[in-house]
């Protein structure tokens, strides 16, 4: 039975699945999908075009699905928001859809996005992905699977976060961090590999030397960047060393500076 | 005609333009004065004072109007006075001003991302991008089509001159020249908006002139004084260098260098 407060407002178009919660004062356009499990909490606005899956909490105030920041938009465009399972979305989060024709933005399952944390136009987030306390994502920006970032960080359009990174509170990120990193600071620099979540996500000892190395040839060396992702391709390949290269084949914005070199930049 | 949704509450004494849209659960109250073809979303509160003018657009929870954040304020009658085709994305808030009959101001055509406040007495003039939770502390001046960055903040009674850039995650303390591209915590000036002016069709020979006063301003050893004059000598009829000069002699806090 869905538990749909009386002063809740939501729309005959929408989809709403019989074991929804839907709370006071919830806004709730039509062509919006609400999987099973799903609580929609107070004062929360649900825009058209947004796909929520199962068992995610939306928590008091979010927005989600609104038109995007980009000027380029109109009204006329149809897009999307698509959220997947299990997902904790905090008070006055906002979550816009894409910005051109057909085109959305990408929620994976499990992440935890944290109050007044923002996701432009066309980001796409992996499983599992943090974003802790006003982190603002601007359009395109793509985040990894277990990335965490931290407070009051902004990326900037079209960034690339890798997998299994972290980034410090209060960065700005102007450039790709490639998986398994630590960053921040301001301009964000890389400074060592995310040890702790490597421990964490259960990598083996072996595995973790392997990305240390990689850290140090991609970061510690005299190396630029293509002689670097030549040296990383001539070294055994695995699964996680792939990643690493297929990640760094893909950067068009270029890498985040090597902490040692932030006073040069 | 007037679309207000049956939940929202708009004071009788509020006035309406023609063909206002009101959404759930906003709030209106009396003398809120809304101009016509502005559409505010769901749970937006419009206090006493505030005034918005033509096709405005009002995302969730904006809060325009609310008393300023400032201890001196003494409850007397202050306003925001807000032009035309603004939009005001979800959760900003802007204030009041502090003193008696004073007045916190945006122009016409500018786009206030989430989360943006806007603190007492600012004014943001025309065509300026404020992105995602940029906050302006009390008295700050906006320039025409300025562009702050995400998070950044601005220090009470900084100026942005036209057309610069503030870079996301920046702390301003001091004044951002017209044309200049300003970054960093606190913020320094990085040259010319280069991107900006191109975008708004600046020549190229005009470009270049600027930054050759910007030159004169920064790298010729000249103490501020000395620089304006000889800018005022050599460039007295390029309307823009006579911007920036005229922006650096009203500066009362100083200017990021």
């Amino acid at each position: 039975m869905t538990k749909i407060h009386p002063t809740a407002i939501v729309d005959t178009g929408a989809r709403i699945h019989h074991d929804v919660q839907v709370g006071p004062h919830v806004v709730i356009e039509d062509d919006v999908d609400i999987d099973a499990g799903t609580v929609v909490m107070a004062g929360s606005f649900i825009a058209r075009g947004t796909r929520i899956g199962k068992n995610n909490r939306i928590h008091m105030g979010a927005v989600i699905g609104h038109e995007p920041q980009d000027l380029a938009f109109h009204s006329d465009i149809h897009s999307y928001v698509h959220i997947g399972d299990s997902n904790e979305i905090r008070e006055y989060v906002t979550i816009h859809k894409g910005t051109k024709e057909g085109s959305s933005t990408h929620i994976g399952n499990n992440c935890f996005l944290m109050g007044a944390s923002h996701v432009a136009h066309n980001c796409q987030i992996g499983n599992h992905v943090i974003l802790a306390n006003g982190v603002l994502l601007a359009g395109y920006v793509d985040v990894g699977e277990h990335a965490f970032i931290s407070g009051m960080v902004a990326v900037h359009q079209f960034v690339r976060i890798g997998a299994f990174v972290i980034l410090s509170g209060h960065s700005a990120v102007n450039k790709d961090i490639p998986p398994f990193m630590l960053a921040g600071g301001r301009p964000c620099a890389v400074s060592a590999v995310n040890l702790v979540a490597l421990r964490r996500g259960d990598f083996s000892p072996e595995r973790i030397e392997d990305i240390k190395k990689d850290f140090k040839i991609l970061f510690k060396s005299e190396l630029n960047k293509s002689q670097a992702i030549e040296k990383l391709s001539k070294e055994p390949p695995n699964e996680h060393r792939n990643l690493l290269l297929d990640f760094l084949e893909k950067s068009e914005r270029g890498l985040c500076i090597a902490s040692g070199l932030k006073d040069r930049a | 005609m007037a679309q207000i949704h049956k939940t929202a509450i708009v004071d009788p004494r509020a006035i309406l333009g023609e063909d206002v849209s009101i959404g759930p659960y906003s709030i209106v109250k009396a003398n809120a004065v809304i101009g016509d073809h502005t559409c505010i979303g769901s749970s937006c509160v419009i206090e006493s004072g505030a005034s918005l003018g033509r096709e405005c657009v009002l995302f969730t929870g904006v809060i325009i109007g609310s008393i300023t954040q400032d201890l001196k304020y003494a409850g007397k009658t202050s306003f925001v006075k807000i032009g035309d085709r603004n939009r005001i994305r979800e959760y900003v808030t802007i204030n009041l001003g502090t003193e008696e009959n004073s007045e916190t101001i945006i122009g016409n055509d500018n786009l206030l991302m989430a989360y943006v406040h806007v603190g007492h007495n600012s004014v943001i003039y025309n065509h300026s991008i404020l992105a995602n939770g940029a906050t302006l502390a009390g008295h700050v001046e906006i320039e025409n089509g300025a562009v702050v960055g995400g998070l950044s903040a601005l220090h009470q009674f900084v100026r942005i001159g036209k057309q610069a850039i503030v870079g996301g995650c920046s702390k301003v303390v001091q004044d951002v020249i017209p044309y200049a591209r300003a970054d960093g915590h606190p913020a320094k000036l990085y040259g010319l908006n280069s991107i900006g002016l191109n975008r708004k069709n600046f020549s190229l020979e005009l470009q270049a002139l600027l930054k050759k006063a910007f030159k004169i301003l920064f790298r010729s050893q000249l103490p501020l004084s000395q620089a304006l004059s000889k800018l005022k000598d050599q460039y007295q009829d390029t309307v823009e260098v006579m911007d920036v000069v005229r922006f650096i002699e009203k500066s009362s806090r100083g200017i990021c260098r």
